[in-house]
């Protein structure tokens, strides 16, 4: 495989790139938050006097944000700091700014706060201990409720030869980015200024505007490279306090939290319970439920992203006739649920996987055959009602059962090999823009987002630029612009940043070439290319170099000039199979099989992944080297969710693991060989018909290697992650 | 962090009087530092005088005959890198060479480690297992002791006011093997870890664990349920019967007790095994 | 001493810092004193080795090392020049294989492997080198291409 053509390689191996945790401005103070103390409770008083006595201290609590706050709407919902009542541990109180790290800390020390404990629901099993032998009901703990059903399910259970139940449990992950969340934030004149590190810095200025009750256009955040994003780092978090305080001092502001912090106060993935029963007649499925309990911490009421949206990835890509889908999404003592690489789906996937291998299983059916005889194909229905597109799945569990089987006879007393699935679908958000500058020597991309590590920007849209304008690679330039200069792009995240703004390049290509195409006095589309160093221009009989094609005011300006945009359509479920709460459609159907072989020490139910394979549903691979990556560093991710990686909260709300010792990520020795395969042709919705390859590698991972555990020693682990000794628990070693 | 005044003194003499003149708790030796700055830093210890011992000649490794002598401030990645200390002690060298990372181990001590007495230690184990002793100085002049008898308890030893650990002696090689159980292999601490050695002079066996108590502790019943030679299969489930249920288990994040129980027994049948197959056992 | 001098020859150069701290890290000192970013704070616990650097060759983490504690030690960062051969080598191969995503715990491992590949040789056998890596955590990569790059860095045996 050739290596990814990395422009950002040079001054990352340099070490002279500068990330969030790098920026330095003379002078600069350094924050702190002022974290609550416990899980719960409600404040009786803060008293921050003598943290603003000590020397170049200042403190902001909430009685201080009023005169910040400007005219404009402010999201009255979303605080700052905890108002009258904490509702998870380390809430921020207050934040102090100092002059260094260590005076910040003292400051903090200095705050008293003193808080009347409140009852602490710190899990899902404290909230509702009998789910799901029990109701939920009108809990005032549930902040969403989501229920869909279609077709006649009761009939179809009471119908049934067969209705195999079972219950499974998944863990929270993090993201563990390795850069910590970090930014320096100062005022210049009237104008709120941050660089940040993040997957999206029009939405840092949007959070920032709305919370602040300040117009956008007096706020520019300046994206720094990213030190890892996978969804942490795609809505603002530290942005706004560092603003407030850099307002508030004069100074620049420097506000980075601490590794331990980054678990304590992370918003990710949370635990699950989901309950899942399947109907099956005559080898086929006839009728599904599912009931999901998701925690989402303290996700405000009506904000809830998750539930609706799983509920979708616990149904998977199988063709059911009926079904019934409920989930609830609890409150308890935690951060917020928030976005995580492929947020929760290997979770769905690794219980609709798993369920479906157990009820063929059961069945003495081939679990293979059994999953892909089920498996969606281009024009059937989604379960909400939408026309499944160009689908790939198919083809790559097809080519995943050829490996399987090569694997499984030559595999070794003790090993077992499995074969998982994952769907997955490109996000849009609001939509991007780019404009396109082409100078006599070379094309400039100009937009809005940092390259977060993916390669989706600095390799991905100089690949599409590069294929539709037709020039080569090494003429085509990623120019990153802050706020203030650059096109809106809603973010990195969701594996939209190829399609949305790679669709958008191709708009504004399409305009450049037409634009030269008018002024060679013809019709179409120029086409372009590079002689000694030149551009040139050719269309109908002529053929010219761009400089001479260029007016002017372009040349002064730098180049011929054009905008493009992608605002994706918006698409429809069926909303009358929606009895309450919000679904997402699909954009596209980008498809995933993977192939683990997985050894089992019968001694201590230790699994170890000896080799892998991941055949993906890619559309159109824009550049190769990059693609592959994505799909090693994803599994590699999914791995740990798989094994090692599981946020402990104790039954005071306090996360146990805050820590990359107890919280383990995969080491190098730990990911085993992977080889990578790319099924093209699909179309998805991006350029060339592209699909996003951000997420999808990561989704399959839990479920293919649960699958081969099982297959490898017959242990059928209902709960995520795989530990040895969960195993051991399922091979009743204990 | 809290701030601290760092000291480093030029001899022995004066590292113990730095030592001596604040109060108990106040004063702490730094080897590698790996473990004392990281409890510095997340507010476990607040010493006000932190006692740097990097001056001290005892970045040591002597053999006598084939008795060992470390110098408590080697960095553990120089014990890994002696030739001899991976053929005659073998155990010892496996534990050393699974502490941490290599970047830690050139750091790492295991002068530090032993002080520390945490009970998942990777190196106390081996060190029951090999009979090794401390040789302690102080202002009260020096003293030997054996390991079984220096930690006492989870984070507690024997060392008195003032006292510092110079090196840590083996008397004798033996073969010796050290297995443990973690959640990913690599820079994790253990939940559990066994260690064996055969004294082929006293023809006795050793076994030690870890990780499943307050203290690493050597479990005599399974050692002598081993015989004094080759065990046989027989014996060897009765030793790792009697570890699994002997040993003081506890429950916590990394796993239960239960859990516990099986790895010992599992680990200590492997870990003999490798000793009487692999590692030069005496006929 | 509450602060003090501290010397050290960092990629090359002797340098004195004045007014340093006991309590400050190697890495601190690196980064806000002597404005070398690229040694990057990750954990400050010892556990993802983003911090890694080379003092007197051997790889430390820099985020648990008291800059005292290597007073008079030579210190080699990221940003070391082309004619530490060691270390171009290995930004080369890191270059070829591609391996590297967002790039924060570049600086870490590319120390890493080149401590390495000094202390045991390129000639090394491929498991002691790849273990060796085990304190270095990458969350974008996998790996894998980390992997392609240490084996363009090792020769066989002779």
């Amino acid at each position: 495989m050739t290596a990814a053509a990395r422009p950002d390689a040079g001054v990352k191996l340099a070490g002279t790139a500068v990330f969030g945790t790098d920026v330095d401005v003379p002078g600069m103070l350094w924050a702190a938050f002022v974290p609550a103390p416990l899980a719960h409770g409600r404040i009786r008083s803060l008293d921050l006097r003598a943290a603003r006595a000590l020397p170049g201290v200042t403190v902001l609590g909430p009685e201080d944000l009023a005169r910040f706050f400007g005219p404009g709407e402010r999201d009255q919902e979303r605080s700052l700091f905890a108002q009258g009542e904490v509702v998870y541990r380390n809430q921020p109180l207050a934040v102090v700014a100092a002059p260094s790290a260590l005076e910040a800390r003292a400051a903090v020390a200095a705050v008293t706060v003193e808080i009347d404990p409140l009852p602490i629901i710190a899990d899902l099993e404290t909230a509702f201990p009998e789910w799901p032998g029990s109701d939920v009901g009108a809990s005032p703990l549930v902040a969403a409720h989501v229920h869909a059903r279609h077709g006649n399910v009761e009939d179809e259970f009471r119908g049934a030869d067969r209705v195999l139940s079972e219950t499974y449990r998944t863990a929270s992950v993090h993201q563990v980015a390795l850069e910590p969340h970090a930014c320096v934030a100062e005022i210049r004149g009237e104008v709120w200024y941050v660089r940040t590190s993040t997957q999206s810095p029009f939405g840092v200025r949007e959070d920032t505007a709305s919370l602040l009750g300040i117009p956008e256009s007096s706020i520019v955040v300046d994206g720094t490279w990213v030190g890892g994003g996978f969804g942490g780092k795609g809505s603002s978090f530290l942005e706004p306090y560092a603003l407030l305080l850099a307002r508030a001092t004069g100074r620049p502001v420097r506000f980075a939290l601490g590794y331990r912090d980054e678990f304590r106060l992370g918003r990710t993935t949370l635990p699950a319970v989901v309950r899942m029963e399947t109907a099956v007649k005559d080898g086929r499925i006839r009728a599904r439920r599912v009931r999901l309990l998701l925690d989402v911490g303290t996700s405000l009421p009506g904000r809830d992203f998750a539930t609706g949206y799983s509920i979708g990835f616990l149904l998977g890509p199988y063709r059911t006739d009926a079904f019934e889908v409920e989930g609830y999404a609890v409150r308890t003592n935690k951060p917020p649920f928030g976005p995580h690489r492929a947020p929760f789906a290997p979770q769905c996937a690794f219980v609709v996987e798993s369920h479906l291998d157990h009820v063929a299983r059961e069945l003495n059916l081939d679990g293979e055959e059994f999953r892909a005889s089920h498996l969606w194909r281009e024009g059937e229905s989604t379960l909400l009602g939408q026309t499944v597109g160009p689908f790939g799945i198919a083809a790559a569990f097809e080519r995943a059962r050829a490996t399987a089987r090569a694997w499984r006879a030559e595999a070794p007393p003790g090993h077992g090999v499995g074969i998982g699935c994952g769907f997955w679908s490109t996000s849009t958000g609001a939509g991007g823009e780019v404009r396109l500058r082409l100078d006599p020597q070379r094309l400039v991309v100009l937009e809005g987002e940092r390259e977060i590590g993916s390669g989706s920007v600095l390799a991905g849209l100089t690949a599409v630029a590069s294929r539709v304008t037709g020039l080569p690679r090494d003429r085509v330039a990623i120019e990153y612009g802050d706020t203030s200069v650059a096109p809106y792009d809603s973010g990195v995240y969701g594996s939209r940043t190829l399609g949305a703004l790679g669709r958008a390049i191709e708009e504004a290509s399409v305009a450049l070439r037409r634009t030269l195409a008018e002024r060679l006095g013809a019709r179409g589309q120029a086409e372009l290319s590079v002689e000694r160093g030149e551009i040139y221009a050719e269309a109908g009989e002529r053929r010219a170099a761009l400089t001479l094609l260029l007016t002017p005011d372009e040349h002064d300006a730098g180049g011929l000039v054009a905008d493009g945009r992608h605002y994706a359509p918006s698409r429809l479920i069926d909303d009358r199979r929606v009895l309450s709460g919000t679904f997402y459609p699909y954009t596209d159907f980008t498809g995933a099989a993977h192939v683990a072989e997985v050894a089992v020490d019968p001694g201590t139910g230790a699994v170890r992944v000896v080799r892998y394979a991941a055949f993906h549903d890619a559309g159109t691979v824009v550049d190769a080297g990059a693609a592959q990556a994505q799909v090693e560093g994803g599994v590699a991710m999914g791995l740990g969710a798989a094994l090692t990686e599981e946020a402990i909260w104790s039954d005071d709300g306090r996360l146990v693991n805050a820590g990359l010792l107890d919280y383990r990520i995969p080491t190098l020795g730990e990911v085993p060989p992977i080889s990578v395969e790319f099924i093209e042709g699909f179309a998805g919705a991006g350029p060339f018909g592209a699909k996003g390859l951000g997420e999808p590698p990561i989704v399959p991972v839990p479920a293919t290697v649960a699958i081969a555990t099982r297959a490898a020693c017959g242990a059928h682990v209902t709960e995520l992650p795989l530990s040895a000794e969960r195993v051991a628990r399922a091979l009743k070693l204990l | 962090m809290s701030g601290f005044d760092l000291v480093v003194p030029e001899t022995v003499e004066e590292a113990i009087a730095a030592l001596q003149t604040l109060g108990p708790g106040e004063a702490a030796p730094l080897a590698g530092g790996t473990d004392l700055l990281l409890d510095v830093d997340e507010g476990r210890l607040a010493p006000r005088r932190i006692v740097s011992l990097r001056r001290l000649p005892w970045r040591t490794l002597d053999w006598n005959g084939n008795s060992l002598t470390v110098g408590s401030t080697l960095p553990l990645r120089s014990l890994e890198d002696d030739p001899q200390v991976r053929v005659k002690y073998p155990g010892l060298y496996e534990a050393v060479r699974n502490v941490g990372s290599v970047a830690l181990r050139h750091r790492a001590t295991v002068g530090g480690n032993l002080v520390r007495a945490a009970p998942a230690s990777d190196l106390i184990p081996i060190l029951l297992a090999l009979d090794a002793e401390v040789d302690l100085v102080g202002p009260h002049g020096d003293r030997t002791v054996l390991v079984d008898r220096f930690v006492q308890a989870s984070r507690r030893t024997d060392l008195r006011p003032g006292e510092l650990v110079r090196s840590v002696r083996f008397p004798e090689p033996r073969p010796s093997d050290f297995r443990w159980q973690r959640v990913r292999p690599a820079n994790d601490i253990s939940q559990v870890v066994v260690a064996v050695a055969f004294s082929p002079a006293g023809r006795r066996w050793r076994v030690a664990v870890g990780g499943v108590s307050p203290r690493p502790t050597l479990l005599t019943e399974a050692a002598d349920a081993l015989g004094s030679g080759r065990p046989d299969a027989d014996a060897i489930r009765r030793a790792a019967e009697s570890a699994s249920t002997r040993a003081l288990f506890v429950t916590d994040r990394r796993a239960s007790e239960e859990y516990r129980r099986r790895l010992v027994g599992t680990l200590l049948e492997r870990t003999v095994a490798s000793v009487v197959e692999t590692k030069g056992f005496p006929a | 001493m509450t602060a003090g001098p501290v010397r050290l020859n960092v990629n090359g150069t002797a340098r004195v810092i004045p007014d340093v701290p006991g309590p400050e890290r190697l890495l601190d000192t690196l980064r806000w004193r002597l404005k070398l970013k690229g040694t990057k704070e990750g954990c400050r616990t010892g556990d993802c080795g983003a911090c890694t650097v080379l003092v007197d060759g051997r790889s430390c983490l820099s985020c648990l090392t008291l800059a005292h504690e290597v007073d008079g030690s030579a210190v080699t960062t990221i940003e070391v020049g082309p004619d530490e051969l060691l270390v171009a080598r290995v930004r080369a191969a890191f270059e070829a294989a591609g391996a590297l995503q967002c790039g924060y715990c570049t600086p870490g491992f590319v120390m890493a492997v080149a401590g390495l590949l000094r202390e045991r040789g390129t000639a090394a056998p491929r498991e002691e080198l790849l273990e060796g890596l085990g304190g270095n955590l990458c969350r974008c990569t996998g790996y894998a291409a980390i992997v392609r790059a240490v084996d363009l860095l090792r020769t066989e045996a002779p």
